[in-house]
């Protein structure tokens, strides 16, 4: 039996007809053919699959496709504007925050949701924002330092905006 | 040093860069495995009848529907599929490929096999006693590699032998002897890996997640008997390997279903078949050194045991075992050596090279040793380091003269970058621990062209792991042709376009292709330099490459631009070239005195490196908590800084893992307890401290590009031992198991206590 519904994901409205078992990581590579979201271990261990739903920051693999219905998901091709990089993309890019580049777009929506609540974390705040996402090559200091630097830009942007 | 932002790094963070398990084909199946799922029993039966018939299955294969080839690096003792017996949970009985993964996941589960369970060898010392159950018991008639010293369950036999230990052992006037035993560990790439297979005919192609495409490629040649001109492999972006995707992994198999299925075919694992069936994982051990030294702290003999983990099937463990008697030799002077190598088949995962195989549980094992030692001495562990740690001219451990030798910086550096010295609280202590590693000098070669506008495409068969190796070549042939690294393309992980390459393994791509792309960019720029001749009418000793021109030296306004030299050679000639360079020597040295020599005699441009890192540990619970890290190289040149430093940080939060928290947990019926993230479990950013990195940086004779040494494995080797040693001071309890888990910690806080 499948169900319809509309994932509306980067400002996109997807019609569907899925069975009520599928994840949303599943539908958003598989149906709507957006791969920049990954699966690490389909297990909520590792965060690779980490998306914004209603901003907030959710791992896709452990969360059903039917239960976004209607709500506002991001993904990590939602996050460049106008064909710019968001901050911390390049600030990820900038610090060396990027090796292999599989937990980079989990990494990268954490960071998102961290800077989104606080706006200039600490570096301790940092590490415990993106404690869910595993990354094996760059042992977080590069990351840290990204978020960091990002945070920081987006900061001062919005206050010269004022 | 500028930052360089890596070629491949905008699709990386915008998500657009594609990765073995995004690709999809027209009339692509699923492909999944079925496996033994159980430690050692001979096959009664094998029937596959119910899932063929299953709607939408197109193929089910075992071994009798591939050659009849057994392969492996040094033994020749597997097949694609199991052959009458299975003799890991890991391995490969069957492959399906269906229409969905759904339909694959029921089919395999109507495959039936009957077992006739056989006791499984788990134990490394128990496997090596008399009348012990066999992981093989047909071992004397497999093809061997002739230097391979075999007996039933010893995959092979090595040993390391310098002067007259025993002799020397007897005069001296401190004597230590330790024993350690570590549980092997896992790679965990992110990224599980993914393979698509799509036949052409009789050509296939395939992508695969590996870090070794050409090894890939020869394996499918080899097993599918096939000549390498008609198997492509290509890699698409690749989400990290540690070594856990070095060799030909399951191409053959995949090739082989989309072959019987007549459709494309694409696997990927999920986590648990990410730890369970790779055929590399860092080996377990059991590590017994003795050291003899004189009153004044100089070490005069080393005796020693290694048994190490070979697994079920032998892939490229025996050389590790080697290597690792290297290790337990460590950069240090030790005039007389005697330690021997076992490299033990258990009914267990196939251990392969993962990150400094061998290296860092060897370097954890001999660290604490000298830590003891130096306490029975009763000298501080640097000083003690200090004293017994190779220089230039000293003798290593095959008698190769040391050249180039920059341990005892490294040592300093790591001491003061740390603040070795200063008081701590109870409970704290910093910990020393030094090691070394090779650079593996072999071919490689690119291609470079200038395109007809004048850009620059770089063509290498080098592989790309998430290091940034391939990535740093355009800096490399930037310099000799004067144009900004941004200028470049690069065509790279392809088989089919590319000269053979080594892969991403042994720290050697950028040493390697780097070599190969300078000694290409020199080829472009004598070409460049021909052509400019003429029309500036200046002899080519008198011109230079500078931001994209060709310039008379001290004139620049008599120039010609690259872009406009491209557009005229298209008549008679072609800006193309191709690079190998001058493959640097291997020190040369005298192993005459070992046995079991599978490869590794000296150390040619070899890297060393110190850690130190500052614990808290608490008494009561047994959790570690790492306060500080400095951790120092020497890789000679740093060619490229961000990434560079992208690597130790790396490595040593990979260390910190093994040290505390990974270790792969065997079941007494060889069944592993824990292979998934949860109950694995990897360091977090909110687990580790900030680490402060230090490079000596000094050019190194015979190495790579710009005197530039490996750097990828050798950062993760010390940190394990310093950790272990700083868990000791921290505590006077010391802990001789990897990892030293809370248990093992407070275990052994609690046995110190009640002496």
């Amino acid at each position: 039996m499948k169900y319809t519904a509309t994932l509306r994901v980067n400002d996109i409205a997807y019609p569907v007809e899925i069975e009520p078992g599928r994840t949303l990581l599943s539908v958003i590579r598989d149906d709507l053919g957006l791969t920049g979201t990954k699966e690490g271990c389909d297990d909520s261990e590792c965060g690779a699959c980490m998306v914004l739903l209603d901003g907030r920051p959710v791992n896709s693999c452990s969360y059903l496709a039917l239960q976004a219905d209607g709500r506002a998901i991001t993904t990590i091709e939602g996050l460049a504007t106008d064909g710019e990089l968001h901050p911390i993309q390049r600030a990820m890019l900038e610090a060396g925050g990027v090796q292999c580049g599989f937990c980079t777009p989990g990494m990268i929506i954490s960071a998102t949701a961290l800077i989104a609540r606080t706006p200039r974390p600490t570096d301790d705040e940092i590490r415990a924002g993106i404690a869910g996402n595993l990354c094996r090559c760059t042992g977080y200091q590069p990351i840290v330092a990204a978020i960091s630097a990002a945070a920081a830009d987006m900061a001062g942007k919005q206050s010269s905006a004022r | 040093m500028a930052v360089v932002i890596r070629a491949d790094g905008k699709e990386k963070v915008t998500g657009t860069g594609r990765y073995a398990a995004d690709l999809t084909l027209t009339g692509l199946l699923h492909a999944r495995f079925k496996f033994a799922e159980i430690g050692h029993a001979r096959i009664r039966r094998l029937d596959t009848s119910k899932a063929k018939a299953l709607a939408g299955v197109f193929a089910v294969i075992t071994q009798a529907d591939v050659p009849d080839v057994r392969y492996g690096l040094f033994v020749k003792d597997r097949t694609l599929f199991a052959k009458d017996v299975v003799r890991w949970e890991g391995e490969v009985v069957a492959a399906v490929a269906a229409l969905t993964p759904e339909i694959a996941r029921r089919a395999v589960e109507l495959i039936e096999v009957d077992y006739e369970p056989l006791p499984v060898v788990t134990d490394l010392e128990a496997a090596l006693e008399a009348g012990v159950q066999l992981v093989h018991e047909g071992w004397a008639d497999y093809a061997i590699d002739e230097r391979v010293l075999r007996d039933g369950n010893q995959a092979s036999l090595s040993s390391l032998v310098k002067g007259d230990a025993d002799a020397a052992m007897a005069r001296a006037a401190v004597v230590v002897k330790s024993r350690y035993v570590a549980d092997g560990s896992s790679g965990v790439p992110i990224e599980p890996r993914a393979i698509v297979a799509e036949w052409h005919g009789d050509k296939v192609q395939i992508w695969s997640s590996t870090q070794v495409p050409f090894a890939a490629r020869t394996l499918v040649a080899e097993t599918l008997k096939l000549p390498e001109n008609a198997i492509r492999v290509s890699v698409p972006f690749m989400g990290g390997g540690f070594g856990a995707k070095c060799e030909g992994h399951f191409e053959p198999q995949t090739a082989a279903l989309a072959r019987a299925a007549k459709r494309p075919v694409k696997l990927v694992f999920s986590r648990r078949e990410e730890f369970l069936a790779p055929d590399h994982r860092r080996e377990g051990m059991i590590i017994e050194l003795e050291t003899g030294a004189d009153k004044d702290g100089t070490v005069v003999a080393r005796r020693g045991r290694l048994l190490t983990e070979n697994g079920a099937y032998s892939n490229d463990a025996p050389l590790i075992a080697q290597m690792a008697l290297h290790f337990l030799a460590g950069p240090y002077k030790v005039p007389n050596i005697n330690i021997t190598a076992q490299c033990v088949y258990t009914n267990t995962q196939p251990s392969g090279s993962i990150r400094a195989p061998g290296a860092p549980t060897a370097a954890w094992a001999l660290e604490q040793h000298l830590d003891e030692l130096s306490a029975a001495l009763g000298m501080d562990p640097v000083a003690f380091r200090r004293k017994n740690l190779l220089a230039d001219g000293d003798e290593g451990p095959t008698r190769q003269i040391m050249d180039s030798t920059h341990a005892l910086a490294t040592l300093d550096k790591a001491a003061e970058l740390i603040g070795y010295g200063r008081p701590l609280p109870e409970g704290e202590a910093i910990g020393i621990a030094c090691g070394w590693w090779p650079s593996f000098p072999m071919s490689s070669g690119i291609y470079l062209k200038l395109n007809a506008d004048g850009s620059p495409t770089i063509i290498t068969g080098a592989q790309e792991c998430g290091t940034g190796a391939v990535m740093t070549l355009p800096i490399l042939a930037g310099e000799v042709l004067g144009l900004p690294p941004e200028a470049f393309s690069i065509i790279y992980q392809d088989t089919e376009t590319g000269p053979w390459d080594g892969g991403a393994g042994g720290s050697q791509t950028l040493f390697n292709n780097g070599r190969a792309t300078i000694a290409a960019a020199e080829e472009i720029k004598s070409q460049l330099l021909k052509m400019a001749e003429d029309l500036l009418e200046a002899s080519r000793a008198d011109l230079e490459l500078v931001d994209g021109k060709v310039q008379v030296k001290g004139s620049p306004s008599r120039f010609v631009t690259i872009a406009s030299l491209a557009s005229t050679a298209t008549g008679d000639q072609q800006l193309l070239a191709s690079g190998v360079g001058v493959v640097p020597p291997t020190p040369a040295s005298d192993a005459s005195g070992c046995i079991g020599r599978l490869g590794v005699e000296s150390f040619a441009a070899p890297t060393f490196g110190t850690h130190a890192v500052h614990v808290k540990v608490d008494r009561e619970t047994g959790v570690v908590r790492i306060l500080g890290v400095a951790a120092v190289q020497d890789s000679g040149t740093i060619v490229n800084q961000t990434g560079a430093m992208g690597q130790v940080t790396g490595g040593v939060v990979m260390g910190i893992g093994q040290a505390l928290s990974e270790g792969i947990q065997v079941a007494s019926d060889a069944r592993v307890r824990n292979p998934y993230l949860l109950d694995y479990k990897l360091q977090t950013a909110a687990d580790v401290p900030p680490i402060k990195v230090g490079f000596i940086g000094i050019a190194a004779p015979d190495a790579g590009p710009k005197g530039s040494k490996g750097l990828g494995e050798p950062p993760c080797i010390p940190t394990p031992g310093a950790i272990a040693n700083a868990i000791a001071l921290a505590t006077g309890a010391r802990v001789r198991q990897l990892p030293a888990t809370p248990h093992r910690v407070w275990s052994a806080v609690q046995q110190e206590t009640k002496r």
